[in-house]
């Protein structure tokens, strides 16, 4: 056990060093060394691993959101789905009705996405925890349903052949080809959830979480970092939708958005960590796979992971993220007090 | 000119009248003492200066020439009123250092959007605001503390940390709500001898809840009494020591002098 968290006591450390030298350094090389990743899944195992690497970025990018507005700013937010699935619609139409490329209409969704978090948002003001819960439990399901039963939405057949994204000439038709887009948006999700959540920002979302009263005492302006914190992940759920929807072969399905898939995302933040940095990323990575590859168990998934959650909660209230930063720190200290009697003796 | 002024401030809750019709000046540099029993409306006065409760109609706050009765809790702290709580309300999950960052949230120099477009700059200044808080934890005796979980530390610890948050605001006034509550007699010594070293240092104006009397006698300027959230003494602490309407609202009878000497003593 020791021996994993040292492993990820010198990754960070590596990480530190590099950031010295320029902080988009670790950013810009984990890029490529992730860039050939397609060969290498289909050279030591085949292509579908393809197709599950392009979820994990899709994934990484809900869950990082989710843990901005659950994690960091302590509101429980069921309604994430909701997001992801405006977010993938409004693209979707707006490239199949006014055959606007990509480039115009995923900026669009994301907008789209961004606007309904406020919506979302409100509830936020006057409610905590388990009723907030329940209000943004409607709000998702309730956007779900609406795809359901409206025809331009798709409704029962859901909203086939959505075109490809295009640059020049090279088309991202392939799960190899599309695997670079969405590898891009989440390192770019990655990056700027990084940026926000090490600044006064994101000091402020934990300070809501923590106590309203003594955040607000102390400066924070609770209304206004609570909407934030909901339109970020928003912004968040709907690059992931609209990546989603363009994603080969083309299609979306209200199915894709039903509270199984929520339960599954907020699953990757508790496991990965409520409120740790990584949370959302470890998270996603773990449990698309494990999602991915027990799905021959399919009417045993939600109880597994279910139980799972509860045994985390339990067990393992922090997350693996939690687990590593806890045994990281103790570390530090125990290193510095040792540091300070040696001196002293 | 008073730093703090109440002009008639009632708070009723239902039909309880927490407090009624106070008027309380504070000083600009002094240290001002609020005493009174259980359910006098102490902490409801704090709670109503910093903007945690909003205060009957016709009630008027008025801190350093602005008229903070109806401002917003954020905007109070802004203007230069830090608190502490009774219950101290740490961000328990957050480490001593986040703690004090967040304490300094007002005076961040940068908005949000920088932390999109300009990061670089970002981190340059969190470095700084770092570097400032870690004096801070210095002068308090935290500083070895800095990245512990503030809910990893002992109850005095954290009495500290609390009084650290609040001094990252650097307020004008420095309202605490019963610091040395749970403190031994030698950690009350070491709270009171920050509180005074911080006063000195940055200028400050402390108000000041205490039910240790002793804390209150030995280190204020001014006590103000309330009963049933009414004002029923105000004075140096000799004047109100010998004042028997206070001493029968907090110690609960008429004793004569030895005992009352006794009971502020102790």
């Amino acid at each position: 056990m020791t021996a994993i968290y040292s492993i990820f006591g010198r990754i960070s450390e590596t990480i530190e060093k590099l950031a010295a030298i320029h902080r988009l350094l670790p950013w810009i090389l984990a890029f490529a060394l992730l860039l050939p990743l397609p060969q290498i899944l289909s050279a030591l195992f085949n292509d579908y691993y393809i197709y599950l690497a392009n979820k994990i970025c899709i994934f990484i990018l809900l869950s990082v959101g989710l843990n901005i507005v659950k994690g960091f700013c302590g509101q429980v937010t069921v309604g994430h789905v909701g997001l992801y699935a405006i977010g993938a619609v409004s693209s979707a139409l707006i490239s199949l009705h006014f055959g606007w490329s990509f480039w115009l209409a995923f900026p669009i969704g994301i907008l789209a996405a961004g606007l309904a978090g406020i919506v979302v948002g409100l509830p936020s003001v006057r409610l905590e925890g388990a009723y907030l819960a329940l209000a943004t439990l409607g709000l998702g399901e309730s956007v779900r349903i609406m795809i359901a039963v409206t025809p331009l939405f798709g409704s029962s057949t859901g909203l086939l052949s959505i075109p490809a994204p295009t640059i020049g000439s090279f088309t991202f038709d392939s799960y190899t080809n599309y695997y670079y887009l969405v590898l891009a948006a989440a390192m770019i999700g990655i990056y700027l959830s990084f940026s926000i959540l090490r600044s006064a920002t994101g000091r402020a979302f934990m300070a809501v979480r923590e106590d309203t009263v003594a955040a607000a005492v102390h400066g924070v302006n609770v209304t206004k970092y609570k909407l934030l914190a909901f339109v970020i992940s928003a912004l968040y759920a709907g690059a992931a939708g609209g990546l989603f929807a363009h994603m080969p072969p083309g299609y979306i399905h209200h199915n894709n958005f039903t509270i199984i898939e929520m339960v599954t995302l907020l699953l990757m933040i508790v496991l990965g960590g409520i409120g740790h940095i990584w949370g959302g990323i470890i998270g996603a990575i773990i449990v698309t796979i494990i999602y991915d590859q027990t799905l021959e168990f399919y009417f045993y998934q939600p109880l597994l992971f279910g139980l799972t959650m509860v045994l985390i909660v339990i067990f393992m209230p922090r997350g693996i993220g939690g687990m590593i930063d806890r045994y990281l720190a103790t570390k530090k200290f125990i290193a510095s007090q040792e540091e300070k009697s040696n001196a002293a003796s | 000119m008073p730093l703090l002024e109440t002009v008639d401030l009632s708070k009723s809750f239902g039909g309880l009248r927490a407090i009624s019709n106070l008027n309380i000046n504070i000083e600009a540099g002094s240290i001002h003492g609020l005493i009174g029993p259980n359910g006098s409306g102490k902490s409801t006065f704090f709670n109503l200066v910093t903007g945690v409760y909003q205060p009957d109609p016709g009630s008027k706050i008025i801190f350093n020439g602005h008229d903070i009765t109806k401002s917003a809790s954020h905007d109070i702290g802004a203007l230069g009123i830090a608190r502490t709580f009774q219950l101290l309300r740490l961000f328990s999950e957050m480490t001593v250092l986040q703690n004090l960052m967040v304490g300094y949230h007002t005076h961040v120099p940068y908005g949000f959007m920088s932390t999109i477009f300009n990061n670089s700059a970002v981190v340059k200044k969190d470095a700084e605001t770092k570097s400032e808080m870690m004096e801070l934890l210095e002068l308090i005796g935290m500083a070895d503390y800095a990245d512990m979980p503030a809910s990893e530390l002992s109850g005095g610890q954290r009495r500290l940390v609390a009084l650290g948050r609040a001094m990252a605001m650097r307020p004008k006034l420095l309202m605490l709500d019963e610091p040395a509550a749970g403190l031994s007699p030698v950690n009350v010594d070491n709270l009171l001898s920050i509180v005074m070293a911080l006063k000195q240092r940055f200028g400050l104006t402390v108000l000041i809840v205490e039910h240790i009397l002793k804390v209150v006698m030995e280190t204020c300027d001014t006590v103000t009494v309330l009963d049933y959230g009414e004002k029923i003494g105000e004075g140096s602490p000799d004047a109100v020591k010998d004042d028997h309407a206070v001493i029968e609202a907090y110690l609960g009878q008429e004793m004569d002098d030895d005992e009352v000497r006794k009971a502020f003593n102790s």
